[in-house]
């Protein structure tokens, strides 16, 4: 019967579907569900518990690799400009702690402390939420923004910015996006390449992503 | 018009830019007969503008020290892996016992210590190290992991030869990159790309080095993923070599071009006593023009076959002369060596014949249409055989074929001895392979009989893309002496536990030899790995953090595994 209602106007039906896979394919902005991880101070930190958030900056990165160590001092300025704005930064490490001694939890809280990390540095122990945002590499960042149904989709995807080893000569792609949500202005630049250290997946040959 | 001026001053910047030399990365030098190398990734700023991603060997940025090391000496090594992914270390060229081979097999996880150990049988040559981790081969050379190793023997130390490391004589490993928009390396599993667009030599764009007006000595490798060189100097002048693959040739051949395949390594000599201070010349690739399959000769610039670098003549090194040593090397030796070949006519024991296959219509280059497969053995040698295996390659493209275990002399190209390169007259691991020939060698499979196939010696294609493509083989060297049907209990206690510095085993019987020892958490992490480990003096366990451990003792005789269990103090 079901089948029957749509035979009429299978083009309509067609049409549709047509439709709907273009609109997919153009406009698409990954949604993300809320999360929660242990955050290297033992408490939990949930995208549901920023109330007043507009978006985040969402940066997976990890203890080891030599290209997010040179980006703590960065996420930190960021961190401080951004959060009072209603943008926070979570820092995720969702590297494979099985295989990698040095991303153990104990090492994630000695380099909050050494680095004077001021935002979230949270472990994805079991990497869904990596998995979630498609993230391929230590430091990756991602921009999610709230929309007026209170749904986070993804705006910006990529490198913090341009320039590891200099940060004054650095096109700030992350900070960019983040002005331009501010602003109400869609964001110019929504894709930049991530390099780093290349994220794992547990069981998987080769990242799918 | 303004825009157009601004497009001319960018461009005059950009050429100047491109004109400015960068002084060559010698790698470290380490002498000794134990070894710590710690691979890790690492940053270098190799473009104007981002870092690029390398992977590298404890204080490079790309690449790894140079290893000394003397015949008869037995040489231990400490291989830390500290990339993020799993490797293996091969070293190429060196006669060892196939479980410290490092081929596909010997895995060593992230966070792990491999301690292989053997006692150097070759002689003096310039050979190399560098990870075969099957299908990542190419994306980890890429990154730039690897190293020479230069043996020394009594023969070539009493030849009057340059030997000065970094002054007379110094390293070249030759090799090219294409980079991504964010200045990274284009490689696998993101990039399909074979061919660099910008030239490297140690791991330095640009390179120049200043070099002293006499003789002096260059040890190349062909450090590629795929292109082969053809090797001269900017004035054509005459130069030495002196050494391929597997040690000092018996006399200097004098040539004004080499080609130098992936995995070849030559030394040449070059005169620049008549050159004047302050002058300088270039070492260059002139690969323009080559015959069809050679590598790096196609036309294309862009694709996965496609490179800059292409199809034309290109600088290696720049080369400024400076100011004369205290006590120069004026003369090439007339002799070098006194090595007995086989020749095409000597009685072997085995002939054995390899045909290139595949590689077209979208399937990968193989062995006689036999992809590689990790648990499958495709050729078992006697050990002390002699064998002469001709590689035969009717088919679309030029390979680059290289033999673990041994060194081999090749007899004939063809089937005509004559057409055998002088360049490759000596002792060899590695050959050109062009396409529409065939290539015919002899070895002798002496030492290292194992039965184990868990630890087999490779054969294989050294461009990257090909062996990790499945242009690869595998062999033991097996002895029919042995089982006597006895096992020995496998059985062992550990002691002390708790233990600090070192951990003793002690075996239940003591006809048991232990083959492989692994040191694994209780999560499964393995931190240590031990093939044929000299446990009657302790392992040393000082690197583990504290905590509880398993130890699994694999015997020789039934390859079974025994685990205990200790605590770290």
């Amino acid at each position: 019967m079901k089948k029957k209602g749509c035979l009429p106007s299978l083009f309509l039906c067609l049409t549709i579907t047509l439709l709907s896979f273009t609109s997919i394919r153009y406009t698409s902005e990954t949604s993300i569900k809320n999360f929660s991880l242990k955050n290297v101070n033992n408490k939990t930190v949930s995208l549901s518990g920023y109330k007043n958030a507009k978006g985040f900056m969402i940066v997976f990165t990890c203890n080891k690799c030599p290209m997010a160590k040179f980006y703590s001092d960065r996420l930190n300025k960021l961190h401080a400009k951004y959060q009072s704005k209603g943008v926070y930064l979570l820092a995720i490490n969702s590297m494979d702690t099985l295989a990698y001694a040095e991303e153990s939890f104990k090492l994630m809280q000695k380099k909050a402390t050494k680095d004077k990390l001021a935002f979230p540095y949270l472990q994805d122990k079991l990497q869904i939420v990596a998995k979630q945002f498609k993230a391929t590499h230590t430091p990756q960042a991602y921009v999610i923004w709230k929309d007026h149904k209170g749904q986070y989709t993804i705006k910006y995807k990529g490198a913090i910015d341009d320039n590891a080893g200099d940060a004054t000569n650095a096109k700030p792609f992350l900070a960019n996006a983040v002005e331009e949500l501010l602003n109400n202005k869609p964001v110019s630049e929504t894709n930049t390449e991530s390099f780093g250290c290349r994220i794992f997946y547990r069981g998987e040959k080769e990242s799918m992503y | 018009m303004k825009k157009s001026i601004i497009t001319l001053i960018v461009l005059a910047i950009t050429s100047l830019l491109q004109a400015q030399y960068n002084n060559l990365v010698i790698p470290e030098a380490l002498y000794g007969t134990t070894f710590n190398l710690n691979i890790h990734e690492s940053t270098k700023q190799l473009r104007t503008g981002n870092l690029t991603v390398t992977g590298s060997i404890n204080n490079e940025t790309f690449w790894g020290p140079t290893l000394f090391i003397n015949k008869g000496d037995e040489v231990h090594l400490n291989v830390t892996n500290n990339l993020n992914e799993s490797t293996t270390v091969h070293w190429h060229g060196m006669h060892l016992p196939a479980v410290m081979d490092g081929g596909p097999h010997q895995v060593i996880p992230a966070g792990t210590l491999w301690q292989p150990y053997w006692t150097v049988k070759n002689q003096a040559a310039t050979l190399w190290y560098h990870p075969h981790l099957h299908e990542t081969t190419q994306a980890q050379i890429t990154k730039g992991v690897g190293g020479f190793i230069i043996v020394k023997d009594p023969i070539e130390s009493a030849l009057a030869l340059p030997r000065t490391y970094g002054v007379d004589d110094i390293v070249l490993a030759l090799t090219s990159r294409s980079y991504t928009t964010a200045n990274q390396f284009e490689t696998p599993p993101t990039s399909t790309r074979v061919y660099g667009d910008y030239m490297l030599t140690n791991g330095t764009p640009n390179a120049q080095v200043t070099l002293p007006k006499q003789y002096v000595r260059l040890r190349i490798l062909n450090a590629e993923i795929e292109r082969g060189y053809n090797l001269g100097f900017s004035d054509n002048r005459t130069f030495y070599i002196i050494a391929n693959d597997g040690g000092l040739l018996n006399a200097p051949v004098a040539v004004t071009r080499v080609k130098l395949m992936v995995g070849e390594r030559i030394e040449i000599m070059v005169n620049l006593g008549n050159d004047t201070v302050g002058s300088s010349l270039d070492l260059k690739a002139y690969n323009s023009g080559q015959t069809l399959g050679f590598p790096g000769g196609e036309p294309n610039t862009t694709g996965q076959f496609g490179s800059l670098l292409n199809n034309i003549d290109f600088n290696v090194l720049h080369i400024n002369v400076g100011a004369t040593t205290t006590s120069p090397i004026t003369s090439v030796p007339t002799t070098l060596e006194n090595n007995t070949y086989w020749t095409a006519t000597t009685p072997v024991n085995v002939t054995r014949t390899l045909a290139v296959t595949g590689g077209q219509a979208g399937t990968p280059f193989t062995f006689d249409n036999t992809p590689f497969v990790l648990t499958t053995i495709n050729k078992t040698v006697n050990l002390n055989d002699t064998e002469k295996w001709t590689v035969t390659n009717n088919n679309i493209f030029g390979h680059s074929f290289h033999l673990h275990d041994i060194e081999f002399k090749i007899v004939a190209r063809n089937g005509v001895t004559t057409q055998v390169g002088t360049h490759e007259s000596g002792w060899k691991d590695t050959f050109y392979l062009p396409r529409n020939e065939s290539v015919t060698f002899i070895g002798k499979f002496d030492d290292f009989a194992d039965s184990d196939v868990n630890h087999p010696y490779m054969y294989h294609c050294h461009f990257a893309g090909h062996e990790d493509g499945g242009m690869m083989g595998q062999f033991l060297v097996t002895t029919t002496l042995g089982n006597d049907g006895i096992n020995p209990s496998t059985d062992f206690s550990v002691y002390p536990n708790p233990a600090n510095e070192k951990l003793y085993i002690n075996l239940s019987d003591a006809n048991t030899e232990i083959y492989y020892v692994t040191i694994v958490t209780v999560t499964g992490r393995i931190v240590m790995m031990l093939p044929q480990p000299q446990w009657q003096n302790g392992i040393d366990i000082s690197s583990l953090s504290s905590g509880v451990y398993i130890i699994q003792m694999m015997d020789k005789k039934t390859k079974s595994l025994t685990a205990k269990k200790f605590i770290k103090k």
